[in-house]
């Protein structure tokens, strides 16, 4: 796997190229032609699988700690997952946290400096498609139990990413200045003239949650519906969690993006999160397996245990979209609503300098 | 008028060469000059080394480790009309706050060091608090307060003029200026209210003899007499400001203000790839603008004396005010309130609700006091930043000292190198000169292990807070009289005693103040520290953006209601031992 370099990516995204159905067309042929080696090298490949695996679980442990660097900065579920693999495996995890462009800088200086620290990075798939492409720092990850549990829907393809869970977008409004019947319901009744100069919004023109929603919005519903977005004059910030605090206060009658995750830890403001008809522009988050990583059997436990039903099921606790069925399973309806949220799209990075040129000229300079 | 200060033009060697202290270590000048060896290649490590890096990343393609080729391209990139408006902008800002902020300071440094305001002592400590309050903190306050909707200020003033427009707007370039003058007054007061303190009022009093008014004598015996810390603090402060990056992210983004910073933060984290060649071609363009600035500084203090402390007994001229004295003491209360109560009054106030500005009796929660005493994360980073302020101010301090005394109260080639090398990690935006530290130590060879330690942040601590340590021992040792020196080693002392009872103790109170800004500036640096942290290793920054990613605020508010009993606790203990320092002297 690791002799295919990222070709294909430009026609990752929207899925309505015939083009796409072809590549789809002819991964299908190389997983059947894949399965069918597995086939005859094995005569029973699922007990020799499991029996692989036990071996891979003991190497891990003789490892004895997995470090894991993530861009997913200050969230409670990296520690609840983590203590649930150690107490699971015995095998404590170190992690290290910084925002996306330092973490990334920091594993592009160890790699090429031979000073190889990390084990597994937890990062978006777009940021991936970046690593595999210019650092080249990344490693395949090779085959595990759960990843059969993965939805067909969020099959990576070549690229040596294990999806983890989404962070879905939505819309804050203050219920002391929108009654309920002047609720959005979705994101084109963001564009009613009633709402203008009444939204603040996170910086569309900066890579983020902005961003994210103004490439899929304008994927989904189209460049004009920006242009009447520009319209409505909202304030552009870069801070989410304080704009989210700034509605609930009453500064602006309505925030977007929301991170719907947020919405548990606003309860008691006078907010409301709305998952939007359309569905939720998502930001997708998974595992990435670090080249010459110091700890390779923990970091493949721990990238498999990460789409584990049990690990699955604390992301949905907290919140997040999860790539496996059933782990919403049980939870309250308002929780399930945001995980079980219909997906409206996602960005795709080989377009951000297109599409951020795009922002500029409608939402200006 | 020219009486106000010596022009050393014929004098100038005199006393340098009777300077015993130079005397004595001209006497081995092989061990001196390895000596002098040796700082210049600890200081060209802090300093020349990962600026290198930059340079080099501005030159090419891709950062260092990475296959690419040299050109030019980053730095023809910045060559636009829009970078220029950009440059004019921040420029502005930062002269728009540095002016007030100098006046402001002065003011205040008078009254406080010169006057016979009561309470000067408390108002001394609190006045200078908002400057250890993480800027986020007091973003978020003045958000709060002072937002045309529903800002505290505003409703206020509603209520009181029944206006339906607001006050004040701090979405504004206004904004950006009051939010950068709450770091900038007390920064520049503490550098200045010592200085004020350490003049023999001789010079004065001849002044007001010769029939010179209070005013003219403060403008033409004061003011030049403290020339050296007055130009270094005023370029400390425009050069910070040009690189001042949280007031404009918070408050001139929304109103569409962009500056220097903010333009470097958008080339490294917005675009598909960071773009390291335009970030760092920018911030040495920007860099190269401002080391004009340190030359001019050079210029205009070459060849004078500006010595005030001498072997002659003085007190400081305590100004009587009479009923005035009342007057002055408003005023500081009053600048206490605006600056510290209205915004240290909303984190106090909402660090003991759920959440900041709801304030009903039901929100009321000891939660957040809970969850930071809970968090063993935060103990661990709490006790590592303790360990590294410690050391590092210390460290740094002697460092700067060692430096100044060069620079200052030398003739020996090369202290200028060894001033403009103290000069430079001030110069560079943090942002950048993070990732300058991050490839330096990283790029280290093989063996030479200090990323991924403890160490890394400390040698980068002490690198950023060379240029603070410098320019206030600078400033101090500019006002030391060479006679103190030479007379001591007349009388018998030999040089080390001489160092000890003179230089240090006569410099021990710009020491200490100069210690309590490097630590607090270690306790808030992130820039750096960010990308040099290693598991085990974290910091108290690190923990902080960490808890407000997550949208704890309040948390945030209480670990930084901490940080500032911590400065009123040192700053407290500092002035104690400052006065029975003085008082034995």
């Amino acid at each position: 796997m690791s002799d295919r370099p990222a070709g294909g990516k430009r026609q990752r995204g929207t899925g309505r190229d015939p083009e796409e159905v072809l590549v789809e067309l002819l991964k299908t042929v190389r997983k059947c032609a894949l399965a069918a080696a597995g086939l005859m090298l094995g005569l029973a490949p699922a007990a020799a699988q499991a029996e692989d695996w036990a071996k891979v679980v003991d190497a891990a442990k003789q490892e004895g700690t997995l470090v894991l660097y993530t861009a997913f900065v200050g969230q409670p579920s990296t520690r609840l997952v983590a203590d649930a693999f150690t107490a699971e495996f015995g095998i404590p995890v170190e992690i290290l946290e910084a925002r996306a462009s330092e973490i990334r800088e920091r594993v592009r200086v160890e790699q090429a400096a031979g000073r190889f620290a990390a084990d597994v990075l937890f990062t978006s798939d777009s940021q991936t498609k970046v690593y595999v492409a210019e650092d080249k720092s990344v490693a395949p990850i090779p085959p595990s139990p759960s990843q059969a549990k993965v939805k067909g829907s969020f099959d990576m393809g070549d690229l040596p990413f294990a999806p983890v869970m989404i962070i879905p977008y939505g819309i804050l409004a203050n219920t002391n200045l929108v009654s309920e019947a002047d609720m959005p319901k979705k994101w084109a009744d963001l564009t009613d003239p009633k709402w203008q100069g009444k939204i603040l919004a996170d910086d569309p023109r900066a890579s983020g949650g902005g961003y994210a929603t103004f490439f899929v919005t304008h994927e989904a519903l189209g460049e004009d519906y920006h242009h009447q977005m520009a319209k409505q004059k909202p304030t552009l910030t870069r801070d989410q969690r304080e704009s989210q605090r700034r509605v609930a206060r009453g500064e602006y009658a309505l925030y977007i993006p929301l991170i719907l995750t947020d919405a548990a830890g606003l309860k008691g403001l006078p907010v409301k999160a709305i998952v939007p008809e359309e569905g939720v522009p998502y930001v997708l988050y998974g595992n990435v397996l670090l080249k010459n990583a110091p700890h390779p059997n923990a970091a493949r436990l721990y990238i498999d245990f990460l789409q584990s039903p049990k690990a699955q099921a604390i992301y949905a606790a907290q919140g997040h979209g999860v790539v496996t069925e059933g782990a919403g399973e049980g939870l309250p309806d308002e929780l399930k609503a945001i995980v079980d949220a219909p997906l409206l799209g996602k960005t795709d990075p080989a377009r951000l300098t297109e599409m951020m040129a795009k922002a500029k000229k409608i939402y200006g300079e | 008028m020219t009486a106000t200060y010596r022009d050393d033009g014929g004098r100038a060697m005199a006393p340098l060469s009777g300077n015993m202290l130079t005397r004595a270590l001209t006497g081995g000048s092989l061990v001196r000059n390895l000596a002098l060896g040796v700082l210049i290649i600890f200081l060209g490590f802090l300093t020349i080394y990962p600026l290198a890096m930059l340079v080099y990343g501005s030159l090419h393609t891709t950062p260092p480790g990475i296959a690419g080729e040299f050109n030019l391209n980053g730095y023809r990139q910045i060559l636009t009309e829009r970078n220029l408006l950009v440059l004019l902008n921040t420029v502005g800002i930062s002269f728009a706050k540095t002016i007030p902020s100098l006046g402001l300071a002065v003011l205040l440094a008078w009254i406080i060091a010169r006057t016979d305001t009561p309470y000067r002592g408390a108002l001394e400590i609190l006045i200078t608090l908002p400057f250890f309050i993480p800027p986020v903190l007091t973003a978020m306050a003045w958000g709060m307060l002072g937002n045309p909707q529903v800002g505290v200020v505003n409703i206020a003033w509603r209520w009181l003029t029944g206006s339906d427009q607001p006050l004040v707007n701090v979405y504004s370039y206004g904004g950006v200026v009051w939010h950068m003058c709450q770091y900038s007054i007390p920064f520049l007061f503490l550098f200045l209210v010592d200085a004020f303190r350490a003049m023999d009022p001789s010079l004065e009093e001849s002044s007001r003899m010769c029939g010179a008014t209070r005013w003219t004598t403060f403008r033409k015996i004061t003011l030049i007499l403290l020339l050296p810390i007055l130009t270094s603090s005023f370029m400390l402060s425009l050069i910070r400001g040009i690189e001042s990056f949280e007031s404009p992210l918070f408050f001139g983004t929304p109103a569409g203000i962009t500056v220097i910073t903010t333009e470097i933060y958008e080339a490294i984290n917005h675009r598909a790839s960071p773009d390291y060649q335009y970030a760092t071609a920018l911030s040495l363009a920007i860099m190269v603008l401002m080391f004009t600035l340190v030359i001019w500084q050079w210029w205009l203090l070459r060849g004078r004396s500006f010595q005030t402390v001498t072997g002659k007994g003085y007190r400081p001229n305590i100004t009587e005010l009479g009923a005035w004295k009342w007057v002055t003491f408003g005023f500081c209360v009053l600048f206490f309130f605006v600056t510290v109560v209205l915004p240290v009054g909303q984190l106090l106030l909402g660090s003991f609700f759920r959440f900041f500005g709801f304030y009903t009796y039901d929100m009321l929660t000891l939660e957040h006091y809970r969850a930071v005493f809970a968090n063993s994360e935060f103990w661990r980073a709490l006790r590592n930043t303790m360990m590294l302020g410690l050391m590092g101010a210390t460290a740094v301090m002697v460092l700067g000292s060692i430096v100044a005394y060069i620079s200052v109260r030398t003739k020996w080639r090369g202290r200028r190198l060894i001033d403009a090398m103290a000069w430079l990690p001030w110069m560079m935006p943090g942002m950048v000169l993070g990732v300058g530290f991050l490839w330096a130590f990283a790029m280290l060879p093989g063996p030479i292990s200090i990323y991924g330690t403890i160490w890394a942040l400390m040698l980068a601590y002490i690198a950023l807070g060379t240029p603070v340590a410098t320019r206030v021992m600078t400033g101090s040792y500019h006002q030391l009289s060479y006679d103190l020196e030479e007379c001591s080693r007349v009388h018998g002392a030999s040089w080390f005693q001489t160092l000890w009872r003179i230089l240090v103790a006569l410099a021990w109170p710009a020491f200490a103040v100069g210690w309590v800004l490097t630590f607090f500036g270690i306790m808030r640096e992130l820039s750096a520290s960010i990308l040099l942290y290693s598991i085990g290793s974290e910091v108290l920054s690190v923990v902080l953006l960490k808890l407000w990613s997550a949208g704890n605020a309040e948390q945030v508010s209480v670990i930084g209601l901490m940080m500032m009993l911590l400065v009123i606790l040192f700053r407290w203990v500092q002035i104690k031992l400052l006065n029975s320092r003085i008082s034995k002297l």
